[in-house]
């Protein structure tokens, strides 16, 4: 059993006097995890979320019925003469997913934003109850296609974690690999938004290929573009030989390089860059206080990344630079943002060329927060993606999560406060949220 | 005394009569001021067409034979008047419903003083008549609704700027008896700094009743912050400045030869009144203070028009001042029958939906009543000058007189024409939002469901008829200029040719020419042009199949439509301009906490009430001057009557001693 990867409270952590924030409470208010900014470590507090903490639980798991729909953001109600509320989404030209905005404005500046979530709620979590991991591990994919990899390493780590079972160390090797690969493509979509937003229509297109290499790339290691069934027992990328990997490492240089030379272009793009400096200013007091996770918080000056503090292997064997950036604004997330990608393309050389043949040895699980119950975090693209997962005789009992998405919403209600109607997209797509993930 | 004269007296006379017959009777007040209002305009069309009108004549206290009379000039102005007055008279009978018939006695002592100035021929009578319409606007001002004091408020600060007027024109007026020998409206041939100072003194007298920057406050305030009743709103809007507009031009008839600066300080007064009275109007919020910032700029721009002719008079450019004179006149017309209407239309809006308030109207005005609406439509058209209604061709005329500005031969007055025309043209897209504002905030917007009021047909008809007016005006503008040619002919003192011609396949006389050459409009190949246009489409709907017509809810981006408070706030529509003009509006943010709130589970620190607020800095500047004012008045009063009564028997003494000895020594 490798040690806790969080330090068990034995009073209540108190977290608003000593500045850490929460990272996840159960709704049942059993347990708490706490990040500790100060010390760098977590704290598991057996017991509900107190303090302000308490109320970002509050939100986060307002979670009613399939369907029904609820802000998730704070709301600081705004009157006043010419006041009125204007109504984006859910459907919508600006943004993919079906989410509603509703802009408290007297025209032109955005006082208050709340985001709406609850559109696409299709109820996974209450319908994993009662089927085996492996099954529910196939619905678990699906939360959000795009960030497959990362909701199932968490989903399975937190399995394992519950149900004491120790995990081969290629399964660890394989599920960094997807994350990493699968964080490329997502920094990469963001970069794609903005410039679309920015009408940076030939870096638009260049990014989009490039993203589209990566699906690609994915769908020649993992059997499926979106890496369905990719992490799962018997999986494709287990018959893959040196050649292969040769072949993606090589595959992947080339992509390095061309990000290299595009990221380049973009900067050197005043459309682009006017357009998200100063943006949407997350400033380090508000990315804390309501529970920034991400490159929302490291581009708010705060280092915190779940693969070095929370470290599973193979990330404790490689070398992993942490970009951060205090600015806050969009233009500063998405610069953070682009520093992952080189990051997670240089994680992938060493992990590729550090695997020799088959991989053996075990690695045991993380011991469980609570009899029979897992928690388990991983950095995913948009940040710290929290599992917590029940299982009694190998069924699950019950699954909880806490998303990246779920908590970025506040800052963005919080940080847009104040722009014009046209920062909205910006500000939007520089967090790199899901209203899939959030509604789940 | 001829007929046409016998008119105008019956007339003038006729306006003070329905004052008194106001005084028994409110409504039938309104009806003598209505056939006294035809009788004039009958005057004012004949006096233009057949050369004068001479009414009543009496020898005056210096021994002057003085009359009433009606040469081109003030034809001109009686003629705007008088559609204006026909218009708010009928309206006033079914629109004006208070307790007191007092409203109805100042509207008329307010057109019978009115057409006094304009019609009389002796500078005194013209006093009379300035004073006597400051007086009763004051008193028709006071009768609107609201709360006492800001009433009060609102009355005093336009009796105030009427009363400087007043003395502004007083010395003006002092001037030209010392020039002339006379109280007579004629000539003067004196050089000398006498004619700038009559002209200075002019300028600012008749500025301040027209509403011309740094004068507007006189124009927005009282109407805007009494939210005056509607008849005297367009009385006050369109004929008092318009009275303003013929002292003006008055003055400037009798005084023969403008140094050049004259041209240029109008010009540049006119510019800077059209662009802040513009953007003023889109944003503000008042179904009432919206028109009246742009009577500001309609004046404005009947100042540059008089600006370029005074320039180019004084640069030896004769056919570019008659073109410019031509747009000034026009202007004026345009403005002040456009302005009535959407004066009358403001008073329809808020007799059907009870507010003045833009943001709160939000469809619960009933476009029931087509002929108002249309007529509505026309005016505020005309006020965006959108082809081919009259403000259309009085803007292009006056936009074409400042292309020419690139003809004066000092170069500074080339440069002030050329910032002017900018202004002029900013000004011409900015009052395009006020005015869609308006449109589209009142009767445009989709009627709320189960509000039945409806307004009356007689609030419509008199806006359906200064409309079809305004477009009439505007297709015929050719016309109409050869018609009021003698006008301008008498401004100047010779006869002149109205600036109109034929090109292309337009037929001789159907268009207006700008210079030789330079521009050319044709006001009524517009319509003819939309008509076959129209033609076409309505041939190829008629020849084709009959479409079905599905009517689906309006898309709200898969929302359910129309939720309350979902919808865009008039504000809103102009905060844009509130934020990129917020150096020239002082735009501020007034962010204020109204109390805590805890809804379930959420952080909800605080309600907040968040104003933003732009401010008219020229209104900060008299403040200042108010409160100055105040502490120099209070200090006085402390100084020479602190209550001792020493001090006061001391005073007596050599007062009584003083005059003693000034009587013995005469």
């Amino acid at each position: 059993m490798t040690a806790a990867p969080w330090t068990v409270a034995d009073r209540d952590p108190s977290p608003w006097e000593t500045g850490p924030v929460a990272a996840y409470g159960a709704r049942d208010g059993t347990l708490t995890l706490y990040n500790d900014y100060a010390s760098g470590r977590a704290i598991l507090w057996p017991g509900p979320a107190a303090g302000r903490a308490s109320e970002l639980v509050a939100l986060w798991n307002r979670r009613g019925n399939a369907g029904r729909l609820r802000p998730v953001g704070p709301s600081e109600p705004v009157e006043g003469y010419g006041v009125f509320t204007f109504p984006y989404g859910p459907i919508s030209m600006g943004v993919p997913e079906s989410g509603r905005f509703d802009v408290r404005t007297y025209g032109e500046r955005i006082l208050e934003i709340t985001p709406t979530a609850g559109f696409k709620d299709r109820g996974i979590l209450a319908a994993l109850v009662g089927r085996s991991v492996p099954d529910a591990t196939l619905a678990i994919e699906r939360v959000a296609g795009h960030l497959s990899a990362a909701h199932v390493s968490a989903f399975l780590a937190a399995c394992e974690s519950a149900e004491g079972r120790d995990v081969p160390t290629t399964e660890l090797w394989v599920r960094a690999l997807a994350q990493e690969l699968q964080r490329i493509y997502n920094h990469v979509h963001v970069i794609a938004r903005i410039a679309e937003a920015a009408s940076q229509n030939v870096g638009l297109a260049q990014t989009h290929a490039l993203a589209e290499e990566v699906l690609r790339l994915q769908a020649a290691l993992f059997g499926h573009r979106w890496m369905f069934g990719g992490l799962v027992d018997g999986a494709a990328l287990r018959k893959l030989g040196p050649r292969e990997r040769d072949a993606a490492a090589a595959t992947l240089r080339r992509l390095a390089d061309q990000f290299e030379e595009l990221w380049t272009l973009f900067l050197d793009s005043r459309t682009f860059v006017d357009r998200i400096q100063a943006t949407c200013v997350v400033d380090r007091e508000t990315a804390l206080r309501w529970g920034a996770v991400g490159p929302t918080l490291r581009a708010s000056g705060v280092p915190w990344d779940d693969r070095l503090r929370q470290a599973v292997p193979p990330y404790t064997d490689l070398y992993l630079e942490l970009p951060k950036e205090s600015d806050g604004d969009a233009l500063s997330r998405v610069v953070v943002r682009a520093e992952e990608v080189r990051a997670s393309f240089l994680l992938l050389e060493q992990l590729l060329s550090r695997w020799k043949g088959e991989i053996g040895g075990r690695e045991p699980a993380a011991p469980p927060a609570a009899p029979g119950r897992g928690l388990a975090r991983v950095e995913a693209p948009s940040g710290d993606l929290v599992y917590d997962v029940t299982v009694r005789d190998g069924t699950i009992r019950h699954v909880g999560m806490r998303t990246p998405s779920h908590a970025n919403w506040p800052a963005f209600a919080v940080g847009l406060k104040g722009g014009v109607f046209t920062d909205f997209h910006f500000a939007y797509e520089s967090f790199g949220f899901s209203f899939a993930e959030t509604d789940g | 005394m001829d007929l046409l004269g016998g008119v105008l007296t019956a007339a003038t006379v006729g306006f003070f009569a329905a004052a008194g017959t106001g005084a028994a009777h409110r409504t039938a007040g309104y009806a003598v001021a209505l056939a006294a209002s035809v009788l004039l305009f009958v005057a004012s069309v004949g006096a233009l067409a057949f050369g004068g009108a001479h009414g009543i004549a009496w020898v005056g206290p210096l021994g002057e034979t003085e009359s009433l009379a009606l040469d081109g000039l003030s034809a001109f102005f009686t003629l705007a008047a008088s559609i204006v007055w026909i218009a708010t008279s009928a309206y006033s009978i079914y629109y004006d419903d208070q307790s007191s018939s007092l409203l109805s006695v100042f509207y008329g002592l307010t057109l019978g003083a009115i057409a006094l100035l304009i019609a009389c021929t002796s500078w005194v009578y013209f006093l009379v008549g300035w004073e006597t319409m400051t007086l009763a606007s004051y008193g028709m001002i006071l009768q609107a609704r609201g709360p006492s004091g800001r009433v009060f408020d609102a009355a005093f600060v336009f009796l105030a700027f009427g009363e400087a007027s007043t003395l502004f024109v007083l010395v003006a007026v002092a001037g030209l008896r010392f020039a002339s020998g006379s109280f007579l409206e004629a000539a003067v041939s004196s050089g000398g700094i006498l004619p700038s100072v009559v002209f200075a003194c002019a300028l600012v007298g008749f500025g301040l009743k027209m509403g011309v920057a740094p004068f507007h406050m006189s124009e927005w305030l009282p109407i805007a912050h009494s939210s005056a009743p509607s008849n005297a709103s367009a009385v006050l809007s369109s004929t008092l400045t318009l009275a303003g507009v013929y002292g003006l031009f008055r003055v400037l008839s009798v005084l023969s030869g403008p140094p050049i600066w004259w041209g240029a300080v109008t010009l540049g007064i006119g510019a800077v009144s059209v662009l802040l009275g513009a953007l003023f109007a889109s944003v503000s919020e008042h179904t009432k203070g919206l028109p009246a910032y742009s009577t500001i700029e309609n004046n404005g721009l009947v100042l540059v028009a008089l600006g370029i002719a005074l320039i180019a008079r004084a640069d030896g450019l004769t056919d570019l001042m008659v073109f410019a004179l031509f747009a000034a006149f026009y202007q004026a017309l345009a403005h002040a029958l456009a302005k009535t209407a959407v004066f009358l239309a403001a008073g329809y809006v808020e007799h059907s939906a009870h507010t003045f308030d833009l943001n709160s109207i939000r469809g619960r005005v009933k476009g029931s009543d087509p002929a108002g609406f249309a007529g509505t439509v026309a005016a505020v058209l005309s006020l965006a000058a959108a082809p081919p209604l009259a403000g259309f061709v009085s803007e292009w005329m006056i936009l074409e007189a400042l292309f020419q500005s690139y003809r004066f031969t000092p170069q500074a007055t080339q440069f002030i024409g050329l910032v002017a025309g900018a202004a002029v043209a900013l000004a011409a897209g900015l009052i395009l939002v006020a005015m869609v504002k308006f449109l589209g905030f009142t009767l445009l917007w989709k009627p709320a469901p189960g509000d039945t009021a409806r307004p009356t047909r007689g609030l419509g008809v008199p806006i359906a008829f200064v409309g079809a007016v305004v477009l009439g005006i505007g297709v015929g503008a050719p016309w109409v200029l050869r018609f009021v040619a003698p006008s301008v002919g008498a401004f100047l003192g010779t006869p002149v040719a109205a600036p109109v011609g034929g090109l292309l396949s337009v037929p001789n006389g159907w268009s207006i020419l700008s210079g030789s050459p330079f521009g050319i409009l044709s006001p009524p190949v517009i319509p003819l042009a939309l008509a076959a246009g129209g033609a076409v489409a309505f041939g190829y709907y008629a020849l084709g199949r009959r479409a079905g017509s599905r009517r689906v809810p309006t898309w709200m981006a898969g929302s359910p439509e129309g939720r309350p408070g979902e919808t865009y706030s008039s504000f809103g529509y102009s905060t844009g301009i509130r934020i990129m003009m917020d150096s020239v509006l002082w735009t501020r943010e007034i962010r204020t906490r109204s109390g805590d709130v805890t809804t379930a589970g959420i952080a909800s620190p605080a309600v907040y009430n968040v104003e933003l607020e732009v401010l008219d800095v020229f209104k900060l500047f008299y403040d200042r001057l108010v409160r100055f004012g105040d502490a120099v008045a209070f200090g006085l009063k402390r100084a020479v009557m602190p209550g001792r009564l020493g001090q006061y028997l001391v005073y007596v003494l050599f007062a009584t001693l003083f005059v003693v000895i000034y009587v013995a020594a005469a």
